[in-house]
């Protein structure tokens, strides 16, 4: 009788578990912090729509998993094994940068999807004019720097990661326009209720994160 | 696309990251190129070849009958 031999669990395999607890544990901590805050009585979460929790939980996400790309640059070992768990070889030169570019991305993503959740959290549904017209005037500005970092990014992709970010692009519209519509048409017939403009963009951004996810895993990028 | 990659990769001792450095893309790239995960654009299909000194033919291999 013969014994199955089973392979042994991969060093990838082993970092992508251990990114995905570190990534619990923050998760977890946060969540507990919020609901300690909230109880303290600083803000009511109750108050928040499905779309404004949605937008608070995705900044929330994004800024974190910034955050922690951005930490990580500086360490040029740590940032080749984040980057690409199956590696073997030393870092490249250039991939700290790389990452921490990646990084400064998503943290700003997350800021820029909580702040107006955060306000209206603070302040109440309508927060005073001023603060408002001023922190709208803010995200235009960090819209802009957003930009000019996505480009840099697609400037240094190779290009399998820029056929991959134009794919989740395609995918993403395709997807939405669809169900957007259907959903627009039975508004209009009266069978479903009006959704804001906020709603939209936070069912977007869900969607996008998700594909651009299951686009990374299947080429291998995460 | 079923490419012969890994081989001519094996032959010279390189490792994916050697390739991927002689090809200016990343490791992963060169990981689901060699697994079939990714096909290369021409350009970089023709730096392939040029690089391991054979035509693009003789590397990938689309399935259809010639």
């Amino acid at each position: 009788m013969t014994t199955a031999t089973r392979k042994p669990i991969s060093r990838g395999t082993w970092v992508r578990a251990a990114l995905m607890g570190v990534g619990a544990v923050i998760g977890a901590a946060t969540m507990i912090s919020v609901d300690r805050l909230s109880d303290a009585g600083l803000f009511d979460l109750a108050q928040l729509s499905w779309s404004h929790a949605l937008g608070l939980s995705l900044g929330g996400i994004m800024g974190g998993s910034g955050l922690f790309a951005i930490a990580v640059s500086f360490n040029a070992r740590l940032t080749a094994t984040a980057m690409d768990p199956d590696a073997k070889s030393a870092p490249r030169a250039g991939q700290t940068m790389f990452y921490r570019q990646q990084g400064a991305v998503m943290l700003l993503a997350g800021l820029m999807m909580a702040a107006p959740v955060i306000a209206i959290l603070v302040f109440g549904e309508t927060p005073p004019r001023g603060l408002a017209i001023a922190m709208l005037a803010g995200l235009v500005g960090a819209s802009l720097i957003q930009t000019m970092l996505n480009l840099s990014v697609w400037n240094r992709a190779d290009e399998m990661m820029r056929r991959m970010i134009a794919e989740t692009g395609s995918v993403c519209f395709w997807l939405l326009q669809g169900l957007f519509y259907l959903w627009a048409a039975a508004e209009v017939l009266g069978l479903a209720p009006a959704l804001s403009s906020w709603d939209l963009m936070t069912v977007l951004m869900a969607v996008y994160l998700a594909v651009s996810a299951g686009a990374a895993l299947q080429r291998g990028l995460a | 696309m079923k490419n012969r990659l890994k081989v001519l990769r094996a032959e010279r001792d390189w490792s994916q990251a050697d390739l991927a450095d002689r090809l200016e893309v990343s490791r992963q790239t060169v990981n689901a190129l060699e697994t079939g995960k990714y096909d290369p654009s021409l350009p970089l299909a023709f730096k392939i070849a040029r690089l391991f000194g054979q035509s693009i033919e003789s590397i990938f291999d689309d399935g259809e009958a010639a």
